[in-house]
């Protein structure tokens, strides 16, 4: 039986917008698609062995939380850089997702570092940008929509030749500019979408397990789900995000 | 310039009343609208009525049981012979206060109250605060809620703390005692600091509490630990690293025992004095609510033998467990708004004996939070795990879908989620799945809530809100 390592960063801290949910999403599709699998918590401090990490989880957290973790990451910068190189697979949300990059600059001009996994950069912009968010990825031929909920008041940047995860069709994105969400490198998946995201966009959460089984060389063999709840939940979320309704609390928020 | 502003004010009331009215009508409870409308002529419209109290005014803020506790000590000033001005609905925005001040004025611009009890946002505190100057201030606690409006819990902080600011001198504070972050809460030496705790022997509950904020020790980031915990992060906390450690209360439940109908009779210990206390309404988070409630009366110097004897004629607020009975069939509604408070609720919901119909109505306009994402922090697994108590499940409101798939991941089978977007008609078709005799739970949201019951008042059954 297919097997795969899950290792959930600091799930106490880094937890803020339904994190859980997304954890719960890809154990149960691996449980629905007869993949075994474990899932890891990794605590601030504690020996991480990322080259028996398949897929790892980093969620979206508080700013009180957001300087320890970072912190603490550090630490770990060169064995997660070099897991990364092999294939690793990084799911990153929010707080995370700015972690993965060069800088965070804050709002008072604090520089904190960032792991340096992937090129891009972030620096606090003078409003929260905060709605439902509409994308269209290109992770698939011909691409597929996520839809996910955003909060934050970073704006990222990817530097030339880094791929967005996709275009910003409804609400901000990275910036609020340049109609890109997310970031794709190598295996590493970041964005600002949760809501929670898994969840209601079934496709990406089989994915990221395809991606991790093939990391070890193993075969995805899809079962057969009927997504028709995860489905429909996504097309609402769309109807929404489009909603006269929708947009006018982003544009008060 | 006098005579303008006087106008302006009598203007704004005019307006509002007229809105409220209006708004009845057409069977809403004018909690919102006309109060914006009259802020927008009057300004100060809050600040100027809130001068016309023969006593002066109170705010309950804080993340859960702002509702209830300030039901409770309207109750309890009533009980020992007062008129209060109270925004009983729930709306707790500044123009939710403007309207029932509104509402409760006279056409000549005068209020004849003596108390005005308002509870208030946590994010609306400080504007609120500068306003009415409150005597007393009572802050629950602090969870997490609504991020999409607030950012984050020490954003949440920040905010009660500049509203503090904007408290006359010579007022006082009533806190959580158990509560953690209310460490953070800043006071004045003019202002009296009352506390209150639970000192009981409860069971811990078996929730996963992905909803405790509070991991590490708002004073020195050291690793918090606990002697007790009661739900959430409430409890007998201590620091590990520093000398942070829960106070000792000025007012705690020492004893609860429970009757057959879930009514307790608790022992409360007051400085220099013990009460009993019949009470009637379920769930730990209520006693709590009647902590808060009594501490606050207690700063007021109010006679203890008149507390005891309002609470226990208290019935559960708006929403608030609220019951509601059709052809032998009882409804139970619970508005549920965050992780710690919809989990609590879920935990008293599967303490019932019979088997449990239930209906989740989510929506996300902006009152209710317009980011959903918290629901996946809200331990339905319960739910999955005592699969034989549940005897249906229905969702509903503008995230029926989102709350569906929820159910679907929490472990319940797809066919068993019975979907209607529409909340009145969600209510029919969960009723038919309810045998007689059973109790069908509904978990809305606020505007989800506001929804139901207005379907409720029309088919008969509950008073309009703005009644009660």
């Amino acid at each position: 039986m297919a097997k795969i390592n899950i290792y959930h960063l600091y799930p106490a801290h880094l937890n803020l917008y339904g994190d859980r949910g997304n954890i719960l999403a890809l154990c149960r599709r691996a449980d629905w698609h007869g993949i075994d699998f474990e899932v890891v918590p990794v605590e601030p401090g504690g020996e991480v062995d990322f080259a028996r990490c398949d897929l790892l989880y980093m969620g979206g957290g508080q700013d009180s939380d957001q300087k320890m973790v970072a912190d603490d990451l550090k630490t770990r910068q060169s064995d997660m850089s070099r897991a990364v190189e092999a294939g690793m697979t990084i799911f990153a949300v929010c707080g995370s997702y700015q972690l993965l990059g060069q800088y965070y600059t804050t709002s008072n001009g604090e520089k904190i570092g960032g792991l340096e996994i992937v090129d891009l950069y972030t620096e606090a912009g003078p409003k929260r940008l905060i709605g439902n968010a509409v994308i269209k990825c290109s992770l698939w031929n011909p691409p597929r929509t996520l839809v996910g909920f955003e909060n934050h008041a970073g704006k990222t940047y990817l530097r030339t030749g880094l791929k967005p995860l996709g275009e910003v069709q409804i609400g901000h994105g990275n910036n609020g500019n340049d109609k890109t969400e997310g970031a794709v490198y190598k295996n590493v998946i970041g964005t600002y979408l949760h809501g929670s995201l898994l969840p209601k966009n079934p496709w990406l959460t089989d994915y990221l397990l395809n991606k991790a089984l093939c990391y070890r060389n193993q075969a995805f063999q899809p079962a057969q789900l009927d997504d028709s709840l995860e489905q429909q939940a996504h097309d609402s979320a769309i109807r929404l995000a489009g909603s006269r309704r929708h947009k006018r609390l982003s544009s008060r928020a | 310039m006098r005579n303008l502003f006087k106008l302006k004010l009598l203007v704004g009331i005019w307006t509002g009343k007229i809105l409220i009215a209006l708004t009845r009508i057409f069977g809403r409870g004018g909690t919102t609208l006309p109060g914006r409308i009259a802020l927008k002529i009057a300004p100060q419209l809050s600040s100027s009525l809130a001068d016309h109290l023969s006593k002066g005014s109170l705010v309950v803020t804080g993340t859960n049981g702002k509702t209830t506790t300030s039901a409770l000590i309207t109750g309890i000033l009533k009980e020992a012979g007062y008129n209060c001005v109270h925004n009983q609905s729930g709306s707790n925005m500044s123009w939710g206060v403007a309207s029932a001040f509104v509402a409760a004025a006279s056409w000549k611009g005068n209020l004849f109250e003596d108390w005005a009890v308002m509870e208030v946002d946590e994010g609306a505190f400080p504007g609120v605060t500068r306003n009415i100057k409150p005597q007393g201030t009572v802050i629950t606690n602090i969870f997490r809620d609504q991020l999409d409006r607030y950012g984050e819990v020490d954003h949440v902080l920040g905010s009660i703390n500049r509203g503090l600011e904007m408290q006359p001198e010579n007022s006082f504070i009533v806190l959580n005692a158990d509560d953690p972050s209310l460490a953070g809460v800043k006071s004045s030496n003019t202002k009296k600091r009352w506390t209150y705790g639970l000192e009981l022997d409860l069971p811990a509950d078996t929730f996963e509490n992905t909803g405790r904020d509070l991991k590490v020790c708002p004073i020195c980031s050291g690793k918090l630990s606990y002697k007790k915990i009661f739900y959430a992060h409430l409890g007998h906390f201590y620091c590990l690293s520093c000398s942070y450690v829960r106070p000792e209360p000025d007012v705690k439940l020492i004893d609860s025992n429970t009757n057959p109908d879930g009514s307790t009779l608790l022992q409360v210990r007051l400085p220099g004095e013990e009460i009993e206390v019949y009470f009637p309404l379920l769930g730990t988070y209520n006693l709590y609510n009647l902590l808060a409630a009594v501490t606050c009366v207690k700063a007021l110097d109010i006679q203890t033998s008149l507390i005891a004897e309002a609470l226990k004629k208290s019935v559960p607020s708006f929403g608030r467990m609220e019951l509601f009975e059709l052809d032998n069939k009882a409804m139970v509604m619970a508005l549920i708004k965050n992780p710690v408070g919809a989990n609590e609720v879920l935990r008293t919901i599967l303490s019932e004996k019979g088997k449990i119909n239930l209906l989740v109505a989510i929506n996300d306009k902006y009152a209710d939070g317009t980011d959903v994402s918290w629901l996946w922090d809200v331990d339905f697994e319960q739910l999955a795990f005592n699969k034989d108590k549940l005897a249906s499940v229905t969702v509903s409101g503008l995230r029926a879908w989102d709350m569906a798939v929820r159910f679907k991941y929490a472990g319940l089978e797809p066919a068993q989620i019975q979907v209607e977007e529409n909340t009145a008609k969600a209510i029919n078709k969960a009723l038919e799945q309810t045998t007689a005799g059973n109790k069908l739970f509904i978990l809305p949201t606020y505007t989800a809530m506001l929804e139901m019951r207005r379907f409720l008042n029309k088919i008969g059954l509950g008073k309009p809100y703005w009644e009660e």
